[in-house]
């Protein structure tokens, strides 16, 4: 007997009669179980995918970036005007007349001399211009 | 019953059953081909199941540029190659545990433990291997083989001489 043979003679089996409607049920199930981990594995990857993509996108949203600001918001005076400076002014003055007045009512005990004060306040711009002029 | 040809035209049209006839018609040649290269049946059973998991996903584009047959062995040889170089490095991995009693057959005249044989046989380069895997196990003519792996007979030949002059050495054999 050649070696051919002899090989072939080792490997041959008493070959076992396999279940072929078992094997086909088994191999139904492992294929639908590879769809499943197939489709799992793409949804998976579209979730990765949309997730880095609404990160990336809010990242630059951002003014400047979300991680590094450069430290211009220390300075940052967009949101303030002149006018709002001015209204704050205005207002300030007139909490503080109506304070003042307050104050020498409770002093003076006498409420005319609030009112005297409350006039040269009143004409104040019209007597400083009148000086002036 | 249908031709391979015609099986293979209803799968392609939606026709499941007719793959499941393929699968009947084909098993005993695929799983006989896997036991006689594993030793164990669990395994044997397992890369039948493999081979026609890969049939199904490649038959629906199947052109019939080649006989189906030659095409089945050709999957046949590469998930047989797939295994035997799985098993290569499960050998590597395992060296310092004990070797387990192997299989030995009942026959007076058999010289080698069919583990010693398949062990040299996967030493062998890929296109020996897959040469003499087929051939011994299939004793298909090696103008056929050179169909199967896509190289001329001669070739066959020549890989097939080469594979065995090995393997006759991997198991001590001195000429």
């Amino acid at each position: 007997m050649n070696f051919e043979s002899k090989i072939r003679q080792t490997l041959s089996n008493s070959a076992r009669i396999i279940d072929k409607e078992q094997f086909i049920n088994n191999l139904t199930t492992a294929r639908h179980e590879q769809k499943l981990k197939r489709s799992q594995a793409i949804s998976g990857i579209l979730a990765a995918c949309l997730i880095i993509i609404i990160g990336v996108g809010s990242y630059f949203e951002l003014d400047g970036g979300a991680i590094y600001s450069g430290g211009n918001f220390y300075f940052s005076d967009s949101n303030i005007s002149n006018i709002d400076f001015d209204e704050f002014n205005l207002n300030s003055d007139n909490y503080f007349i109506d304070d003042l007045a307050i104050y020498i009512i409770e002093e003076e005990d006498d409420i005319w001399t609030a009112f005297t004060f409350l006039d040269e306040i009143e004409y104040d711009n019209f007597i400083n211009y009148m000086e002036e002029s | 019953m249908k031709k391979d040809r015609e099986l293979i035209q209803e799968f392609q049209n939606g026709d499941e059953e007719a793959f499941n006839e393929l699968v009947r018609k084909y098993l005993d040649l695929v799983h006989g081909f896997f036991q006689k290269i594993t030793n164990d049946e669990m395994e044997a059973e397992d890369l039948a199941q493999t081979v026609f998991i890969k049939l199904y996903k490649s038959l629906k584009k199947f052109r019939f540029e080649s006989e189906f047959n030659t095409y089945l062995y050709r999957v046949n040889a590469n998930t047989a190659n797939t295994y035997f170089k799985r098993n290569k490095w499960r050998n590597i991995i395992h060296l310092d545990q004990i070797i387990e009693p192997v299989y030995k057959d009942d026959k007076q005249d058999r010289e080698w433990k069919k583990e010693e044989v398949m062990n040299a046989v996967s030493k062998l380069p890929k296109k020996q291997r897959l040469v003499v895997m087929i051939r011994i196990s299939e004793m298909l003519p090696f103008k056929d083989i050179g169909n199967i792996l896509h190289m001329s007979e001669g070739t066959a030949k020549v890989n097939f001489h080469h594979g065995m002059k090995r393997i006759k050495t991997l198991l001590g054999i001195i000429e």
